[in-house]
């Protein structure tokens, strides 16, 4: 749905996008992840044809962005990041506008607009103006206004940002819906929101991709930490030495106590196994715990590394230049 | 195309959901009413009717001479023209509006057509008044000189909002887009024919002639008097183009990062 191959573009000398290669099919809901500045809203923009790419191709639902920006403009919905809406029109008038703009056939019109209203639970301000809503309530006209036309793809820039825990919710569950029929691509800074929604996750850092991973595939990634009393190296032994078990890394040692994390084939959950073969080795169990590598921490991690490859580089390129 | 219609209608609303346009048109208004009331004082004064020959023609002294239409003109054109593009990139609409599957030209149309569209609406108040003067008056009016003047005041106007428009596409502050507009307004209106007047004092006689033509007042004055020049026509509408040409690559090329 989405092919994206060597994606650039730069600001004078700031190379705001650099290089992105990814590609989204259909009915995929991929988050997209980076620090602020990252270049996200540059690369969404130039997916909904807002801005021409430096250079290299982006490819939406089998049309390019240089060469048919109209044909990808049809396909594509977008949300852009502070929902720009027009404050003087009624919520109704609005969409309808809008889906006139977007080539919504006379006869399928009034349907597009009643079926976006319902899904976004506009129906009780549809007489009201864009204006005197209450954010929540705007974010839900944005997105609806980006979907009217039932395109195959859904580009959102931070589509909960500001709204209350409810709304938050409420958001999601339609995202979640709407991943059924469409291909959506999302941006945001919440972690659990990303959990919560997506099937996959990009992440961005200074403009190249950091991390491109299954969020399944992320969630096996489990390891188990323990913490036991008495001879460090006896215990990692007896650990280590256990069926199933591919890595033990000491994490900490506190008095005569050491916590281990301990990886296990598969990530399997071999929290029993492991307790009774603790006790069996006569070994102190003091605390066994499912450790989630979670998204935050592989964010976090991903960015680190990322940084710290293209510090190295600049500074290589510095020192070839000299 | 098709879109041009559904764009130049939002436009058009939106003149309308804010007090702009009737502060505007009710200023216009009291100007048609004003001058109506001087027109027919005047012609009604036998001794000023003798007056009355060559450029002071009535027409003259109703519309393309007065000083309270040109002052009025001068700041409802920026004003009508300074929100078009500048609030929406301002607010950001204008990121929802190139992502729909429109193009720039279509886009630079409607919001010009809307801007032409209040432009002649200011100008309607002046046309009500005629009739009055054939059916109550009985007097009767040559029709030649108002439709010339009428058709060269219609381009202008073109020439004026596409001038507006283009600045308003420029920036993303509305009052910058005003003062610009003004300011290329004064020129083509006010400055043009002081400088002639300045040309034909330092006997610079070609020069002067130049300015002249180009002195919208000027190019007025003339229709109003009954000579339609179709150069200056063309003249108005070749701009109205070639700003609405340029204010569609503004909009391509200028986009905000």
């Amino acid at each position: 749905m989405i092919r994206v191959e060597r994606l650039s573009r730069e600001y004078g000398s700031v190379k705001a996008v650099d290089r992105l290669d990814f590609e989204i099919g259909r009915g995929e809901i991929v988050g997209f992840l980076g620090p602020n500045g990252a270049g996200k809203t540059t690369t969404m923009r130039m997916l909904t044809t807002y801005l021409p790419p430096s250079s290299g191709r982006a490819n939406l639902a089998g049309h390019d962005v240089l060469d048919e920006p109209l044909e990808v403009r049809r396909k594509v919905g977008y949300l852009p990041e502070n929902v720009p809406l027009y404050p003087e029109m009624r919520v109704r008038e609005f969409l309808d506008f809008r889906a006139k703009l977007k080539d919504v056939p006379r006869s399928r019109r009034q349907a597009a607009v009643d079926g976006v209203i319902e899904q976004c639970k506009l129906k009780e301000v549809e007489d009201r103006i864009v204006g005197n809503l209450s954010k929540g309530f705007r974010q839900r006209v944005g997105l609806a206004e980006a979907m009217v036309h039932d395109p195959d793809i859904l580009i959102l820039d931070e589509p909960t940002a500001g709204l209350d825990p409810i709304q938050v919710r409420e958001v999601r569950s339609l995202i979640k819906m709407l991943g059924s029929k469409h291909t959506v691509l999302l941006s945001t800074h919440i972690m659990p929101e990303v959990e919560a929604v997506c099937g996959r996750v990009i992440v961005i850092v200074h403009g190249r991709i950091a991390l491109d991973e299954d969020l399944q595939k992320l969630k096996l990634e489990n390891s188990i930490e323990i913490e036991i009393r008495g001879s460090a190296e006896g215990a990692r032994k007896s650990l280590a030495s256990a069926q199933g078990v591919t890595k033990v890394q000491e994490l900490r040692r506190d008095g005569d106590s050491t916590t281990f994390e301990v990886q296990t084939r598969d990530g399997a959950d071999m929290r029993e196994f492991l307790a009774k073969r603790v006790q069996e080795s006569g070994f102190g169990l003091r605390r066994l715990d499912r450790r989630r590598s979670t998204l935050e921490d592989r964010f976090v991690e991903a960015v680190r590394a990322a940084t710290l490859s293209q510090a190295k580089e600049s500074a290589e390129g510095d020192a070839k230049r000299r | 195309m098709r879109h041009v219609f559904i764009l130049f209608k939002r436009e058009l609303g939106a003149y309308f959901l804010g007090p702009m346009a009737y502060l505007i048109l009710v200023c216009f208004q009291v100007i048609a009413w004003l001058n109506f009331w001087m027109l027919v004082d005047m012609m009604s004064d036998p001794t000023a009717l003798t007056a009355l020959s060559g450029t002071s023609d009535p027409l003259n002294r109703y519309i393309s001479e007065s000083m309270g239409f040109w002052i009025a003109m001068l700041v409802a054109i920026p004003a009508l023209t300074m929100r078009l593009f500048a609030e929406e990139r301002r607010s950001g609409t204008i990121e929802t509006v190139l992502t729909s599957p429109v193009t720039e030209t279509e886009i630079v149309l409607a919001k010009w057509l809307a801007a032409v569209v209040m432009y002649l609406s200011l100008l309607a108040p002046f046309y009500l008044y005629l009739p009055f003067l054939v059916y109550f008056g009985k007097y009767s009016l040559d029709y030649g000189p108002i439709v010339s003047l009428s058709l060269t005041l219609v381009t202008a106007g073109m020439m004026f909002t596409a001038i507006g428009v283009f600045f308003s596409s420029t920036t993303k502050n509305q009052i910058v887009a005003a003062i610009a507009t003004f300011v290329t307004l004064f020129v083509l209106i006010v400055m043009l024919g002081m400088a002639h007047e300045q040309a034909l004092a330092a006997r610079r006689e070609e020069l002067a002639e130049a300015l002249r033509y180009l002195s919208v007042l000027y190019q007025l004055h003339w229709s109003a008097a009954g000579r339609l020049d179709l150069r200056f026509l063309a003249l108005h509408l070749s701009v109205a183009t070639i700003a609405l040409y340029l204010t569609s690559k503004q909009l391509r090329f200028g986009r905000d990062v």
